[in-house]
């Protein structure tokens, strides 16, 4: 272990440092018995975290219910743009050209050689998406990410991620849910040494994109009614409006019914990359083939800003999240050049 | 959604706010409208110590009380009762009011304590008062604003009584009292017989942040005053008052309270800070009242939520309850062509009061066609809400042909009294049922 690793959890820390700054672990300690109990939980970052100043006015003071003192615009829950990096994992959310607020919510989770990414759609048409989206990506690495404790399968780490992220979804709406409460698309990707498992409701989507040769794959399946046409091999009936075809069939809020993630682990052949990604940027590049000749060879924070330019370039239609994670997982740091 | 009921208990769980809007608002729609209910269990200040309270009453004494007989006696036996009603140690006097004010007891221009003696001597000087004299109101409210001025009490309660109309002075010099009374006593104003305006005793009260209304019968008057003189004492707040916070580039349409009656606070804000303003309401103890808060705001865009106002019940700087009005732009116009009932309930009840007193007004002035008219879309109105009472008095006024059209004709001959009541209660306002 070098001198300017954590440990515990791998993550890069000063030397003269005595705590982790990601974990906690004390650097002095030795980490415990593998056999044991784990020694951390990894650690996580989210684009979830309200702005400092208002969008409205550009005031820095907010009531206690979250209104700006000012012009009186509720604050948002995320920034416009994130950009994440945690590891060798990125990942970048922009609100776009044509919505008003980011409501989409995008995380990074690294622990020890398992790497994983949420994404978190909030649904337009509901009230304060972008509580339920935040809070939902928040709420799932902070499951996930100690569920990964090496014994436990990664679909069932999954499976905690998803009910902890509709906890979230439902606090969301607050006492009062009302008829049409803050709702919320969950995909979640967990990338081990010898799998790829992912999970989701909704219609935000992952994506095995292997190097040279191999075929590229959409790994889910979109609950909407599209989506079921599709994963059946029928075309959408004409009879079924556009409107209707894209509507979803199941959501994570207050009011769904159904949240257990859909499920799907695989061996990949050969390395690649698994891309997380919310509509805002496979509407431009629905196919597996057609994104996969779209992302560049290039470090995933640089992959992950291109594919976002490539959606606000084609119109930037609808909120954009997109995470890049890397097959075989490499948790080491990234090579940093001299200007980042 | 459209009944969003936001309760907020105080510290002391004495006053609860609620609020009543639909917050959707179609994507070019910038007024935001609310109903604010707030409701006091009368325990918070009461659990330390009550406010101190002081109570003048000024009882009618002109000429007219003598006719007929029946009413310069019930009008002693009602100030006896209410002189009855007061607890040990509440500083009062009686005040007789001709076209000057001279005291009734005590003799000096003071307030003395209730006590066995006082309110014996207090009630066998009420007994030997004669009817003779003019009627200048203003003339009584100066004297009782200088008897409360030496007072230290925080709770200030006038009651003034009157049969007739402000003859001996004119309504410029009432103004003038009233505006140097404002802020210094609460006065509620009753009228009895059958020659007293409603227009007055609504100036009068609505200024002094009291109750109007007017009686009929002599006989009822002293449970009346029993009842003014036990809630004076049984407030547990001095003064409260509204405070409305707006955010910037907005504009306050109206203030008014909705129940139980109608009263224009629009006028009376008086600034704290660029977005805060606070609107006295006077002393408060078990009650339930309800504000109807109007504000526009700068247009927002679809999917823009905006704090549109924050009300809150205060007692000098402490928040005793507050409430939240918020305004969230869409494009689903199933959410915003909502209407919240208990608004439209306050804006029918509001146009109800409008219509009557303009009706009247123009009944008085002889213009028929406006009269029916008005008159006429207050029956409709007053049935649409399930305003019996006022239907009840207006059909003193109107002859109802159709209540659901409004189509009225005006009566012939009508008793004074029923117009001068139709007036002053045209501001009492009944509650939708809770939904």
């Amino acid at each position: 272990m070098p001198a300017d690793q954590c440990p515990a959890c791998a993550a890069q820390v000063n030397p003269a440092d005595l705590f982790c700054e990601a974990c906690g672990h004390r650097l002095a300690d030795p980490v415990a018995d593998p056999s044991g109990p784990p020694a951390t939980t990894g650690r996580w970052v989210s684009s979830a975290g309200a702005p400092l100043t208002c969008a409205g006015c550009g005031g820095a003071t907010f009531g206690p219910e979250g209104y700006c003192d000012g012009c009186g615009r509720r604050r948002a829950s995320a920034k416009d743009r994130s950009e994440l990096e945690l590891g060798n994992l990125a990942a970048v959310t922009d609100k776009g050209h044509r919505h008003h607020r980011n409501e989409d919510a995008v995380g990074l989770g690294l622990l020890r050689s398992v790497a994983a990414a949420v994404v978190c759609d909030g649904v337009s048409s509901s009230t304060r998406p972008d509580d339920a989206s935040n809070g939902a990506v928040a709420a799932a690495l902070a499951a996930l990410m100690p569920a990964l404790d090496g014994r436990t399968p990664a679909d069932e780490a999954i499976g905690a991620a998803a009910r902890a992220a509709q906890a979230a979804a439902i606090l969301a709406a607050g006492p009062e849910p009302g008829t049409n409460p803050p709702a919320s698309t969950f995909v979640c990707a967990v990338v081990e040494p010898q799998a790829v498992t992912v999970g989701w409701v909704g219609d935000s989507r992952a994506y095995w994109l292997p190097h040279a040769g191999a075929e590229p794959a959409c790994l889910t399946v979109d609950d909407s009614v599209a989506g079921q046409f599709a994963a059946r091999g029928l075309p959408v009936p004409p009879d079924i409006s556009q409107d209707r075809a894209a509507a979803l069939v199941r959501w994570l809020g207050a009011d769904a019914t159904d949240t257990t993630p859909h499920m799907r682990r695989f061996a990949p052949a050969g390395p690649g990359r698994v891309l997380v990604c919310s509509d805002g940027l496979f509407r431009y590049r629905s196919g597996a083939a057609e994104l996969a000749a779209s992302t560049p060879s290039d470090t995933p924070l640089a992959t992950a800003r291109a594919l976002t330019q490539l959606a606000l370039d084609a119109g930037g239609q609808d909120n954009i999240a997109v995470a890049v994670l890397t097959y075989p997982p490499d948790t080491r740091e990234p090579p940093r050049s001299q200007n980042e | 959604m459209s009944e969003r009921s936001a309760a907020a208990m105080s510290e002391q769980a004495a006053f609860q706010a609620e609020v009543f809007q639909n917050e959707y608002l179609p994507a070019d729609s910038t007024v935001v409208d609310a109903v604010v209910t707030v409701t006091s269990s009368g325990a918070g200040a009461a659990a330390t110590t009550a406010p101190a309270t002081a109570q003048v009453i000024m009882i009618d004494c002109s000429g007219s009380m003598a006719d007929p007989a029946t009413k310069l006696p019930e009008a002693k036996r009602a100030t006896a009762a209410a002189v009855d009603a007061l607890r040990d140690g509440v500083a009062f006097a009686v005040v007789a009011g001709r076209g000057h004010a001279v005291m009734v007891y005590p003799a000096t221009t003071a307030l003395v304590a209730a006590s066995a003696s006082t309110k014996a001597n207090a009630k066998n000087a009420v007994a030997r008062l004669t009817a003779s004299g003019g009627t200048a109101m203003g003339q009584w409210l100066l004297l009782a604003n200088s008897l409360f001025s030496g007072s230290t009490a925080s709770v200030k309660h006038g009651i003034l009584l009157t049969d007739g109309r402000n003859q001996h002075e004119t309504p410029e010099q009432l103004a003038a009292v009233l505006r140097e009374c404002d802020g210094r006593f609460v006065c509620d104003s009753r009228g009895v017989g059958e020659d007293w305006s409603g227009t007055e005793l609504r100036t009068i009260a609505s200024a002094l942040l009291g109750t109007a209304d007017g009686l009929a019968d002599p006989a009822e008057l002293a449970d009346d005053f029993r009842t003014m003189t036990e809630a004076a004492m049984g407030k547990s707040y001095a003064e409260i008052s509204l405070r409305l916070w707006t955010p910037a580039g907005s504009n306050i349409r109206f203030v008014k309270q909705a129940f139980p009656h109608v009263e224009a606070l629009t006028g009376r804000r008086r600034e704290i800070s660029a977005r805060i303003g606070d609107y006295p309401l006077g002393p408060w103890g078990a009650e339930s009242r309800d504000y109807h808060v109007s504000v526009q705001v700068p247009a927002g865009a679809v999917g823009d939520e905006i704090l549109a106002a924050r009300v809150s019940l205060v007692s000098g700087d402490q928040v005793l309850s507050q409430g939240l009005v918020r305004a969230i732009w869409t494009d689903d116009t199933a959410l915003s062509t909502r209407i919240n009932p208990r608004v439209a309930h306050y804006t029918g009840q509001a146009e109800l009061a409008d219509v009557i007193q303009e009706g009247l007004a123009a009944r008085e002035a002889g213009d028929v066609e406006t009269a029916t008219s008005k008159l006429g879309r207050a029956v409709q109105l007053a049935e649409e809400t399930g305003h019996t009472d006022t239907a009840k008095l207006l059909a003193r006024v109107v002859d109802v042909v159709d209540a659901r059209t409004g189509t009225v004709r005006l009566k012939q001959k009508v008793a004074g009294v029923d117009a001068e009541l139709a007036n002053v209660r045209s501001v009492k306002t009944i509650r939708v049922k809770s939904t």
